[in-house]
């Protein structure tokens, strides 16, 4: 794939920058400097820790000391074996499952698309979401909204606990990779709670990763083509004989396989024609037959009664979808420039070995391409990976609960299960802003310095003021309509903004209030995340060093954290700010007191823009 | 209405109107370079915010032709009805969430730009919107047209002339000599640190990158978090406004803050996130919800301009990746399609339609509008225009006649 055809926002520069690189320095793809661009093996005898680390780093969330070192023993061979295909893993269910709290209702499904179209609903059919209409009084259908709003909100929390339970997984897990495909996979097939509102879908799809994740592509294609949650995402359960909806036909050739450029969009309708009746009943996948178009369709230059099922074959054979497919897990593990000559031999090597993703990355993670120095420490972590893999390195077993992972990494941009747009994330330097690089070292300092102000986002709206300045003037005693009118904003009908003017005028229901109570309703059944803070032992993590000056203890934490060298000015600075915090160069001698000025000088280690690199 | 609207409203063929109201409907016939030597004086405090609406916004149902019959045979259902519209005058009225529009519309404060688009136009969101965030269509660039445009106007990449509040960079601001300030919360844009902490990362040396190129941009990053926060975080604070943005204010508060609180940035880039105007299905309450929070918040960061006296160097210019399907689909919304609108808004424009409306019945192959209008001639208006000195056709790396949308 060249510049053009890549088409994400971030995606052209790279490579264009990357093809300057490499003109600069490489007129072919095999011959690198240091091994660049060769995906022959690294020679046994060329293994080492610090492969062993970066290793670790890119198949999984890094790790302490003691787990670079169990693999470093493994020699190439048997790390790849341990990493990629659990080779001496302990096997069965290691991990637990996700404890459901039990939010949902037999009524919520089919859930309606909007709150008009579920009051519009209730309004037509006397009932929506298993609820009927008032017979009388005030607001007759406040109960349909006030359960619209439940389950927004009850869907949203356990979608939280399910990032939390998977975040535990990354973290706990003796099988990192596992995860790690799971977390490229959720990227690369993007669906989002928000447009899918039921957890239980979200969660069946991250299972289906982490059960597929690193077998084969054409049936984990097939696997998601007929997911309900990304059937409900790309709007493929109303796409139906007679109209058909192009949503899905589209991503799934720009976005899942082959890339813009490779098919017209005369495809897109043929191939929309050929996943009509493509539905879900509940978190089951269903074909409903007589929404089906079985006509013939000529799609990418084969014609016949095609079904879905022939249409993703179809793709599989394109050289397009073995280069795309090659080409993106090769950025997300190795590099994010790629000269054009290696995507082509990327690809050729990926349809090779029939789409087996596990082959294909152990040929990666084998390669004196993948541990050249323009691999290694040149990717920038994704916010999930930074806080997994900083928990990982301080040897926490157990996510904490304050910070609130999903806050952080969502501050950070990598919500997990609500990924921006059908693209994911744009990985690489877009996740690096300024306000962002200082957020990364906020992070650290919440991590080690525990906020004891936090309110946890589960228990209390965390979406402005609104809800609570409802809850505040019901509890004053004000009736429902002046409590919900918007406070703090001036109602003169000629200034105030048109969607202040318009939200409330419906008085069959009252939308805020609706908001209001789904609130207490949610959180009265979605269990609450446990609040606990890292327990950490900074002091007790270097004890066995024995390291006598405050620059022997920056060197170690360096190497313990950092995948890059620390250059000696920074190093130095660091060291200081370690000397004035302990009050001494003696370290032994600060032995009682070493805990938090070691915190400081971590908090500022990890501060640094080196940090981001993995 | 205004004298300005007026015009529009006498018109003797509408195609004439179309042509550049305000100066007789003569002035995009004039050669391009007399506009350019009329505005090439642009000042130096002169501000442009380029506000994104990402995910394809439907612009025929955002100014609705409801003297065309053709649009109701193609939008049946979700065709909004003459008299529920925004009343523009006998063949146009605005979707009925879009008071704020209307508002500015009635102050001569708004150009709409009809038919813009370019040719052999991608249906894709990504590939579309790089076209336009790089400005340039099937192909593509290193640099984004507003990162190429800080360049040209600031060449020595003078700190904190670029601000992006956004959670990641948009490529549009990608520049070769500035590190934009991106930012998302400004209550969150500092580093939380004890004092002495904070004193010892801020002094800490600046090592070489050791080859390595990634290292060398965040860098790059941590210098523009240095150099932008405090500014950014001291505006902040000192902002407050009684005007009303509406429910999302899509970061305009943050760029009024800024733009008050004396930041030496010309070029703001916000966006309206997450690809939300890809109405494929439900789309009419939906679209009228997100068109009433964009329009809300450009009207109230326009009065609060005025407000705060800046009236007079504040424009802004509203764009999407690509309009829709002019046909509705089966599912009351719309697929991607191709030309669309643009506005330009503030005290500096001024108001009428611009451009050539697309043909509702001579359309292109997929059901498409044709573009009339290639979207680098807006920006060209823009640089030339409205920021000053020429350097269009550098930047964009053509010659795209303005339109006389400024003064």
């Amino acid at each position: 794939m060249d510049g053009r055809v890549s088409g994400r926002p971030g995606a052209l520069s790279i490579v264009a920058w990357g093809l300057a690189i490499a003109a600069l320095a490489q007129p072919a793809w095999a011959n690198g400097a240091g091994g660049e661009g060769d995906l022959a093996p690294l020679p046994a005898d060329a293994w080492g820790r610090a492969h062993a680390a970066h290793l670790l780093e890119r198949a999984g969330f890094g790790g302490t000391p003691e787990a670079v070192d169990a693999l470093a023993a493994l020699g190439l061979e048997g790390a790849v074996r341990r990493l990629v295909h659990f080779d001496g893993v302990p096997g069965g269910a290691v991990m637990p499952e996700f404890d459901h709290s039990g939010v949902f209702d037999p009524g919520l499904d089919p859930f309606p698309p909007s709150r008009p179209a579920t009051t519009e609903a209730a309004k037509a059919n006397g009932e929506a979401l298993g609820i009927q209409v008032k017979s009388g009084g005030n607001r007759p259908i406040q109960p349909v909204v006030n359960a619209f709003f439940y389950w927004l909100r009850a869907s949203r929390l356990e979608t939280d606990r399910v990032a939390y339970w998977w975040a535990n997984r990354m973290l706990a897990t003796p099988r990192p990779l596992q995860e790690k495909a799971a977390l490229f996979w959720h990227g690369h097939f993007a669906t989002n709670e928000d447009k899918v509102r039921d957890y239980r879908k979200m969660l069946g799809q991250v299972e289906l990763f982490q059960e597929r994740g690193l077998g084969n592509f054409h049936a984990l294609l097939v696997a998601v083509a007929k997911d309900p949650a990304m059937l409900a995402f790309l709007d493929a359960g109303i796409n139906v004989k007679g109209s058909p909806n192009e949503n899905f036909a589209r991503e799934i050739m720009e976005l899942f396989t082959m890339g813009p450029g490779n098919y017209t969009e005369t495809d897109i309708r043929e191939g929309a024609r050929a996943f009509t009746g493509w539905n879900f009943r509940g978190t089951e996948f269903a074909l409903n037959a007589e929404d089906h178009d079985d006509g013939e369709k000529s799609f990418l230059g084969h014609t016949g009664a095609l079904d879905g099922e022939d249409v993703i074959a179809v793709i599989m054979e394109q050289e397009a979808t073995a280069r795309f497919v090659a080409a993106k897990l090769y950025r997300y593990f190795v590099r994010e420039d790629l000269d054009p000559a290696l995507a082509e031999e990327l690809g050729r090597r990926l349809g090779a070995m029939d789409f087996e993703i596990a082959s294909f990355l152990a040929m990666l993670f084998s390669s004196r391409d993948f541990y050249a120095p323009a691999s290694v420490a040149t990717r920038i972590k994704g916010p999930v990976e930074l806080v997994v893999s900083t928990y990982r390195k301080l040897g926490l077993e157990e996510l904490p609960g304050v910070p609130d992972f999903n806050v952080v990494t969502g501050g950070l941009g990598q919500h997990l299960l609500h990924p921006p747009t059908v693209a994911g994330w744009s990985q690489g330097r877009s996740w690096v802003t300024p306000g962002l690089l200082f957020e990364r070292g906020n992070f650290v300092l919440d991590v080690v310095f525990p906020d004891i102000a936090f309110v946890p986002p589960d228990r209390y709206p965390p979406y402005g003021g609104q809800i609570l300045a409802v809850h505040e003037r019901l509890r004053s005693g004000m009736d429902i309509t002046a409590a919900t009118k918007p406070p703090g904003v001036d109602t003169d009908a000629d200034t105030m903004a048109a969607s202040n003017l318009l939200a409330d005028r419906d008085e069959a229901f009252n939308t805020r209030y609706g908001s209001y109570r789904g609130w207490q309703m949610a959180i009265e059944r979605v269990k609450p995340i446990p609040r606990h803070t890292a327990r950490l032992d900074l002091a007790g993590m270097i004890r066995g060093e024995n390291l006598r000056t405050p620059r022997e203890v920056v060197d170690s934490l360096a190497e313990r954290f950092l995948s890059v060298p620390l250059d000696d000015g920074t190093a130095r600075g660091l060291a200081d700010l370690l000397s004035r915090e302990l009050g001494t160069d003696d370290v032994a001698a600060a032995a009682t007191w070493l805990e938090e000025p070691l915190r400081i000088v971590l908090h500022a280690l990890l501060s640094l823009p080196e940090y981001q690199l993995g | 209405m205004n004298v300005v609207n007026e015009h529009k409203r006498s018109g003797i063929s509408r195609r004439r109107l179309m042509q550049g109201v305000g100066v007789g409907g003569l002035a995009t016939l004039a050669p391009p370079w007399l506009h350019a030597a009329r505005t090439a004086t642009g000042g130096d405090d002169r501000v442009l915010v380029v506000f994104e609406l990402s995910g394809g916004n439907d612009g025929l149902n955002t100014v609705v032709p409801h003297g065309d019959d053709a649009y109701y045979r193609h939008r049946p259902t979700i065709g909004i009805r003459s008299g529920d519209l925004l009343r523009l005058d006998d063949h146009y009225g605005f979707n009925p969430g879009m008071l704020g529009l209307q508002r500015l519309w009635g102050t001569g404060d708004l150009a709409i730009v009809h038919g813009c688009g370019y040719d052999n136009p991608s249906y894709s969101h990504f590939t579309s919107m790089a076209y336009w965030h790089t400005g340039v269509p099937n192909g593509g660039d290193e640099f984004g047209w507003v990162g190429r445009l800080a360049d040209a106007l600031d060449p020595g990449g003078s700190p904190n002339f670029l601000i992006n509040v956004a959670s990641s960079q948009s490529l549009a601001v990608k520049s070769r000599l500035h590190a934009p300030v991106v930012f998302d919360d400004p209550e969150r844009f500092r580093r939380k640190a004890f004092a002495s902490t904070r004193a010892a990362i801020e002094g800490l040396p600046e090592p070489g990158d050791g080859g390595n190129a990634t290292r060398a941009y965040l860098r790059d990053v941590a210098r523009s978090a240095r150099e932008g926060a405090r500014l950014v975080r001291a505006a902040w604070s000192s902002y407050s406004s009684p005007v009303d943005y509406g429910i999302a204010p899509v970061d305009l508060p943050k760029v009024a803050a800024c733009i008050d609180g004396g930041l030496p940035a010309r070029l703001y880039y916000v966006s309206f996130r997450n690809n939300s105007f890809d109405t494929h299905v439900q789309q009419p309450a939906l679209h009228q919800r997100l068109l009433s929070y964009a329009c809300d918040a450009i009207h109230g960061f326009i009065r609060d301009m005025e407000r705060l006296g800046h009236g007079d160097r504040v424009a802004v210019m509203v764009f999407s990746e690509f309009g829709r399907r002019v046909p509705e689909n089966s599912n009351l919304g719309t697929d991607h399609g191709a030309a669309n609108l643009m506005f330009l808004a503030g005290k500096p424009v001024r108001g009428g339609h611009y451009g050539e409306p697309p043909s509702l019945t001579d359309l292109e192959e997929g059901d498409n509008l044709r573009a009339t209008v290639d979207f680098r001639r807006v920006y060209a208006t823009a640089i030339d225009g409205w920021l000053g000195k020429g350097h269009a056709s550098a930047v964009l790396k053509g010659d795209f006649a303005p339109l006389p949308i400024f003064g």
